[in-house]
């Protein structure tokens, strides 16, 4: 859908201060029909990224191509992109029907089109009875869903996504993460920036990640998360810590352990012991209470692949 | 092309409106009604003037008000609340989404001297007046000197902040006002440099004065009509030397 080759962007925001490399000879490509996701801690170049993709600023060096499926003009081109800025903000006073169908008209969405699919994706994302309310009322998790309403709301080929997971609460983060899916099961190219690995995991095949402006991995998700020695397994089980430390003695599976009281115990062991653990548990009667992947942060995985 | 750019004004222009502004207008002009039938009472015999002289007055101050007030904010506000990423994403050019914002307001403007032009000559004809042709020439230019300092603090705005831009506006705006007088006045006649540079400022920056009529209205007095139709050409094509230069500057500016 997009490819930028050796993007460079350097600020220079006043005369004194040295000159800042934001973006060190970036190049990556985002195949049709994939989702990916775009990883980085805050300040690492994403949205200067997606600025440049979008067009709203200049890179000092290095081109920004879209692949000739989606039209040969910018025109054509943006028609069948879906964009949701980082932080989106809106007039205050419109109202969100308003809203929805000035940005659906600016993308040529015929109205009787655009009527039903308001309708419709107002009710998926609950914000149906909001709709004839200012948006200087919404809440800010309203506003997020509102705002990527907006990006999907011309059926683009082709959704760029700032952050859209960020100011949801739990609920409406896995709601979000469904509709993200379900539209890129429809066929369509989704890349969405975040600086939280979990989010990016759940839903994307790919990563590309960012740190400081230079690109250092471009690739599976699985590769880079999942592979990872830090990626523990925490199991809490109901039992006395003498009984459940006897049934898995011997194998040198556990990496720490936690007594809480003497009912439950807090077991963390690697991601290989894991199928070894559990059965021996099972095997034993052991009562399993929960199950939890706890995953490697973000800095973990950025010193995993600068010792590499 | 033309519907994108109608699209974009009429939002704008329905943005404005629902904001507090119309209330303003609106009470303005019950200001201009209330101080006249006040100043009727007192003034005896030139209840025209106090009512053509405190409406206009009101009016201009009104236009010029939503020029620099909301001009300062129509694209830098846009640009630092994020805003415009949403309607040039989308297929809209940046000369349609400026025109866009520009006609929107330029809405505003036209609403706000529909509004308090008719208060004027209902005030007017009710205290018994006639309405001259001239004051109908005063409201035209009324609306292109509020046209003019909206296009200056507009490209201002896109070169500096927001109180800068509004603080040169405002220091062009006067200026341009004062500037006719200054002239012929001795001490600049004396000093061939100082009258130069007034010369050039002259020809350069935008001569405001020249679309303030409204003494001649005040007095009933008359103006040819080729001078009428000079200074309207004046204002138009520096709104449009103005347009030429903002577009110009917006389609090269980073948007971060
Ligand atoms: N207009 C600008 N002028 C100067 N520095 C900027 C500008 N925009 C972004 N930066 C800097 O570039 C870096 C990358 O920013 P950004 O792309 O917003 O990061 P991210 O989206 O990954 O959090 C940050 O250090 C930021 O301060
Ligand atoms: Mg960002």
């Amino acid at each position: 859908m997009v490819k930028l080759e050796q993007v460079e962007k350097i600020f220079k925001s006043d005369l004194l201060a040295q000159p800042f490399v934001a973006l060190d000879k970036v190049s990556f490509n985002i195949p049709d029909g994939s989702l990916v996701g775009f990883l980085g801690a805050n300040g690492a170049g994403k949205t200067t990224s997606l600025k440049i993709i979008m067009d709203f600023i200049r890179p000092d060096s290095g081109q920004v191509t879209f692949s000739p499926s989606l039209g040969n003009s910018r025109i054509e081109i943006f028609k069948k992109i879906g964009f949701l800025p980082e932080r989106p903000y809106f007039y205050p006073n419109l109202n969100g029907e308003e809203f929805l169908n000035m940005l659906g008209t600016l993308s040529e969405t015929p109205k009787a089109v655009l009527r039903p699919r308001i309708k419709h994706w107002s009710q998926v994302f609950s914000i149906e009875h909001a709709l004839k309310r200012p948006l200087k009322t919404y809440s800010k998790g309203m506003l997020q869903r509102i705002g990527f309403l907006a990006a999907i709301l011309h059926d683009p080929e082709f959704i760029i996504l700032d952050e859209p997971l960020s100011g949801l609460d739990p609920v409406g983060r896995k709601g979000l993460k469904d509709v993200i899916s379900e539209v890129h099961k429809k066929g369509k190219t989704i890349f969405f920036s975040s600086h939280v690995v979990p989010d990016i995991e759940e839903i994307c095949d790919r990563v590309i990640f960012l740190e400081k402006g230079k690109l250092i991995y471009d690739g599976s998700v699985q590769t880079l998360i999942h592979s990872s020695p830090n990626t523990e397994i925490a199991i809490k089980v109901k039992g006395n810590r003498e009984v459940v430390e006897n049934i898995l003695k011997g194998e040198n599976l556990v990496k720490s352990w936690d007594d809480m009281g003497s009912d439950y115990q807090y077991i963390k062991v690697s991601a290989e012991s894991k199928q070894k653990t559990l059965s021996l548990l099972v095997n034993h009667s052991i009562d399993i209470v929960s199950l939890d992947v706890e995953k490697p942060t973000l800095e973990e995985i950025f010193y995993k692949i600068k010792n590499k | 092309m033309n519907s994108k750019i109608y699209t974009i004004a009429y939002y704008t222009f329905k943005e404005v409106l629902k904001s507090k502004v119309l209330y303003g207008v609106l009470f303005i002009g019950l200001a201009i009604m209330l101080s006249v039938f006040v100043a009727s009472e007192f003034t005896y015999g030139a209840p025209f003037r106090v009512a053509i002289d405190v409406g206009l007055g009101l009016l201009s101050l009104s236009s010029l008000g939503i020029s620099l007030f909301l001009g300062v904010n129509l694209l830098s506000k846009e640009i630092e609340s994020r805003t415009i990423y949403m309607i040039i994403s989308r297929p809209v050019t940046r000369i349609q989404f400026i025109l866009g914002k520009l006609l929107g307001l330029i809405g505003v403007l036209i609403v706000n001297t529909l509004i308090l032009s008719t208060m004027i000559v209902l005030v007017t004809v009710l205290l018994g007046n006639q309405i001259e042709g001239l004051f109908f020439w005063s409201i035209l230019f009324n609306f292109l000197e509020s046209l003019l300092l909206l296009l200056v603090v507009t490209a201002f705005s896109l070169v500096t902040n927001t109180v800068l831009s509004s603080v040169f506006s405002f220091v062009l705006l006067i200026a341009g006002h004062f500037i006719a007088d200054t002239q012929n006045i001795m001490f600049v006649t004396s000093r061939p440099l100082l009258s130069e540079v007034l010369k050039f400022y002259h020809y350069v920056l935008p001569g405001f004065y020249k679309l303030n009529i409204k003494d001649y209205v005040l007095y009933k007095q008359t103006l040819p009509t080729d001078f009428l139709i000079m200074n309207t050409v004046y204002g138009l094509s520096y709104s449009a030397f103005l347009l030429f230069l903002i577009i110009y500057i917006f389609n090269r500016k980073n948007l971060d």
